[in-house]
């Protein structure tokens, strides 16, 4: 395997990538912001300026050849980037794995894969419409996976651009301790280079594609600005170093001890280096690398630990070392022509070709066969790869979120936090060939993502697709069509009712059968209540062995079998706690069924009574759009039956928060088009299940009454 | 959470001369930096919510995340000290009887907060009884502003709880007693009530109810950890 260090030479993988020093020059990282912020703008200039590629296409580009990183033929149409596709490049002696992320709610799972495995993120922010909602959703993932980030405030060039206010935005919907580490040199049309704060010069990006960089003097108009924002920029580093907070007293600060403090305070998440530009217009990309190499951690400073299952899932601290027993993490998976491609983050150890390794979950032996590193897609093979690295292999059959281990332990890295899908849609393939197609995707995708689930309804015979949102669906129905040939007709989308109980009620039932031969016996008794801890609990308050131990799990199975169809609307049950403390037994009667069985008669015999209300999925929902706006907003969400929580001004907009019923939410991207002449957008992404209001309740009933009679008559 | 009501530090407006602030009127809690005047007002807020009021935070330095998450550490430090459970009810009452209204960088003027309220009144039927609103600079805001903030309170029958900042160094007060930076203003407002840390602890002192100023027995006492009134 061959890296270009230039156009002309080249290196082999073992020259650039060696020692375990090296291993504190790799940076891996994932770009994620606001959809049409620029991600992927940005990341076609950085694979540009790293000698990646020899030409820059742009996203909806008018040569029709679409950015690299969105491969997939459906990204190049739509313009907006669907899977995660990672790639790789060398910037000044270090080497970077770049993760290119979707922006859109809906694919929030390759968001939160993506940042699973990476140890730092470039947050990108519009200069023109600053935070919006989904870098607010972005940045809550980046926190729960404690990722560190600099932050580039893109589109400078833009009508409208204000980066300072893009900071305080920052500072103020994020909490960030966001400072400058550059400011701009001109706004708008007249946005031209950046001013660099910590060597106090102006950087010009000259050149057709930009590559040149021409250092100069600060223009007089804007040095007194620069001087202001370097001194905020000094004294917020210097919190993070006592030797640069004694240079500044001293009046000999040097760019290293600068470089040093920012670094320790992005580490640390109480820091975020800002830089600006705009990817479109070339300027500032460069500096945006420069960043990546200063201050992101390599795999080195980032602490990562696995989940020992054969003790109690006790945390391991995994170490960045290529002798250790390898742990990995399968956080990918695509279909390509030659076979499964699976992404993997190698956290300790090392990988070679013709190495065991084993799956966790099955315990499943695999043999390293094709070992390669991707480009968007395209590939190159590798002989080994080790701790830290990012690679991908070739023809291993797995799950996405599998861990890969050399034996030896039952290590599993920390689970991703996979939400539960919110809305279905009913699939009907349109002749045979399809039929078969369509079983080959679903089986894909569903290895592919997560948050996709794809069952046959035993009433209907229908195939039913979820996932958490119209587009999230509309996607895979599309790629059904374009990659797997398989044409389908889709139903109405559904929402995914749950029922739950109120109120605490007993149970004490008996089941006694005697038909000839052994009979069947057994008696459970104990109560029921909502839990709000969990899905589903078990407690197991058996005294003197009333019911014997053996029997216990049956009981508990009984239980569990009736959660996937409640008795009011038979919809499945969430959030109740099952207790268990008397019961009896028959010495030749009972057995693992008698038991199963008297558990499905004591919920049957208490449910009603625990008084069970139909829950819907709310989503969290935010429009942003232009203030004038705000009461057409508004008076839509409220028909919604949405409960607006919050509005925020900001400039000439306004963000309005609301938690809405998923149900009432399907078409609403047309009706917000048409109340706000297309300037207002939203986002959504699940938020809580909440009770439906009696009358809606009443409608679900009788709509289910109808459909059931109608089903009987045909 | 009657429980609360009757340890909120809104008790002190027991010795004002109509027992509450009222529509059309403007109140405000004047203290230094850090004294605890965000929870105070925080609390005048659970005080008309558990009544079952509709209340409007005005919020012109944070966003309504962090809003949210003040009422949320405020709530749970007062389930604590009342020692009562949570109760779902209890947040359904916030849910839907508070509405933050956050302005950010300097998008805050009177005619967009009438226009947002007007929007709220017409089109999801929010009428709310108390504006609270943090984060207004005294020091710079100009005597119209306050003009404008008393009409819009007769406009929409609403009573408007302000916080000032008064400094440790700028000790003198007008001639009615009122402190700095409400001085200058004073006749504008119904209600103004000073909180002072003291020795003997934190205090809650009526310095204007209506057209009385020098009011006597003026103060009640509250628990430094909680601000809830003590007996």
């Amino acid at each position: 395997m061959t890296i270009e260090k230039t156009r002309n030479q080249k290196l082999t993988f073992n020259e650039v990538f060696q020692t375990v020093d090296e291993i504190q020059n790799l940076r891996n990282i994932g770009i994620s912001a606001h959809i049409d912020s620029g991600k992927t703008t940005l990341t076609e200039r950085i694979l540009y300026y790293t000698k990646r590629i020899f030409a820059i296409h742009e996203v909806k580009g008018k040569d029709g050849v679409g950015a690299t990183m969105d491969s997939m033929e459906l990204e190049k149409e739509r313009g907006i980037t669907i899977t995660s596709a990672t790639t790789h490049c060398e910037w000044k002696g270090h080497k970077i794995n770049i993760i290119d992320t979707p922006g859109h709610v809906d694919f929030t799972i390759e968001v939160e894969r993506a940042l699973r495995v990476m140890d730092g993120a470039v947050l990108i922010l519009c200069s023109v419409g600053g935070v919006q909602s989904q870098s607010i959703t972005v940045d809550r993932q980046m926190k729960r996976y404690q990722v560190p980030r600099i932050a580039f405030i893109n589109k400078c060039d833009r009508s409208g651009a204000d980066p300072y206010k893009v900071v305080d935005q920052l500072r103020q919907k994020l909490n960030h301790n966001a400072i400058l580490m550059q400011i701009p040199i001109g706004l708008e049309s007249k946005h031209s280079g950046v001013v660099d704060l910590v060597s106090m010069k102006a950087l010009y990006f000259e050149g057709p594609n930009g590559d040149e960089i021409r250092v100069d003097e600060i223009p007089d108009t804007i040095i007194d600005e620069a001087l202001a924002r370097r001194e905020e920029m000094l004294d917020a580093a210097s919190m993070f170093s006592d030797d640069l907070m004694e240079s500044i007293f001293e009046e000999n600060v040097t760019s290293d001890l600068i470089y040093k403090a920012v670094r320790e305070g992005t580490i640390s998440r109480q820091l975020t280096p800002v830089f600006l530009g705009s990817a479109y217009k070339n300027i500032g990309v460069q500096a945006v690398l420069d960043g990546v190499n200063r201050y992101l951690p390599s795999p080195m400073d980032v602490k990562n630990v696995a989940l020992d299952i054969d003790r109690d899932e006790t945390e391991i601290s995994l170490e960045i070392d290529p002798d250790k027993p390898v742990v990995a993490l399968a956080f990918k998976l695509e279909v390509t022509p030659y076979g499964q491609l699976t992404y993997l983050r190698v956290y300790q150890g090392s990988i070679s070709k013709g190495n065991d390794i084993i799956i966790t979950r099955t315990g499943k032996k695999i043999k390293v066969g094709r070992l390669v590193r991707m480009h968007a897609d395209q590939m190159e093979d590798l002989t080994s790869a080790r701790a830290g690295d990012i690679v991908a292999l070739f023809g291993v059959e797995c799950y996405s979120g599998d861990t890969f281990t050399s034996g030896g332990m039952n290590y599993s890295m920390s689970s991703m936090f996979v939400p539960e899908p919110v809305i279905s849609l009913s699939i009907t393939p349109e002749d045979n060939k399809s039929q078969n197609n369509m079983s080959k995707a679903l089986n894909r995708f569903i290895r592919e993502d997560p948050t996709f689930k794809s069952y046959v309804d035993k009433e209907s015979g229908e195939t039913i697709i979820s996932g958490m949102g119209e587009l999230h669906l509309e996607v895979y129905v599309e790629r059904m069509k374009r990659e797997f040939n398989a044409e389908v007709a889709t139903g109405i989308p559904q929402v995914a009712y749950r029922e739950a109980i109120t109120k605490h009620a007993d149970f004490d039932y008996i089941h006694k059968k005697q038909t000839g031969g052994s009979g069947q016996f057994g008696r459970v008794a104990g109560f029921m209540e909502p839990s709000e801890e969990a899905a589903y609990e078990f407690v197991n308050k058996i005294k003197g062995g009333v019911i014997p131990t053996e029997y216990v799990p049956s009981v508990d199975k009984g239980f569990q079998s009736c959660l996937k169809k409640g008795l009011t609307l038979g919809f499945p049950v969430a959030g109740m706690k099952i207790t268990v403390n008397d019961g009896k037994s028959h010495s030749v009667d009972s057995s693992e069924l008698a038991f199963t069985q008297a558990a499905i008669g004591a919920f049957k015999q208490a449910y009603m009574r625990a008084k069970p209300v139909i829950l819907e999925p709310v989503m969290k929902v935010s429009v942003e759009g232009p203030s004038e706006f705000q009461g057409n907003i508004m008076g839509s969400i409220n028909q919604r039956r949405g409960l607006i929580t919050s509005t925020t001004e900001d400039g000439n907009f306004t963000t309005i928060d609301a938690e809405v019923p998923l149900a009432e939410m399907f078409g609403y991207a047309t009706v917000l088009r048409s109340l706000t002449q297309g300037r207002a957008e939203f986002t959504m992404e699940f938020q809580k299940y909440s009770k439906v209001p009696e009358s809606l309740s009443e409608e679900l009933k009788s709509n289910l009454r109808k459909k059931s009679k109608g089903e009987k008559k045909s | 959470m009657k429980d609360f009501i009757s340890v909120s530090p809104l008790r002190i407006l027991e010795k004002s001369s109509h027992q509450r602030l009222g529509p059309g009127n403007l109140g405000v809690l004047v203290a230094r930096a850090g004294v605890g005047k965000t929870a105070c007002l925080i609390h005048i807020a659970f005080d008309k919510i558990f009544r079952q009021e509709k209340l409007v935070h005005i919020s012109l330095e944070e966003g309504p995340e962090k809003v949210a998450s003040y009422y949320n550490v405020i709530y749970y430090d007062l389930l604590k000290a009342l020692n009562i459970e949570d109760d779902y009810e209890y947040r359904i009452l916030m849910e839907k009887n508070r509405m933050t209204l956050a302005y950010l960088n300097q998008s805050f003027d009177l005619e967009r907060l009438e226009a947002n309220l007007k929007n709220l009144t017409e089109r999801l039927d929010f009428k709310p009884e108390t504006l609270i609103v943090d984060g207004l600079d005294f020091e710079k805001a100009e005597r119209e502003v306050f003009e404008g903030l008393k009409k819009i309170a007769l406009e929409f029958e609403t009573e408007i709880w302000f916080s000032a900042l008064s400094h440790r160094h700028i000790t003198e007060t007008n001639e009615r007693g009122i402190p700095y930076p409400c001085d200058k203003f004073d006749d504008l407002f119904t209600i103004i009530i000073q909180l002072q840390p003291e020795q003997a602890g934190i205090f809650l002192k009526l310095l204007k109810d209506n057209d009385r100023y020098q009011i006597p027995e003026n103060s009640i006492k509250l628990d430094p950890n909680t601000f809830l009134a003590l007996s």
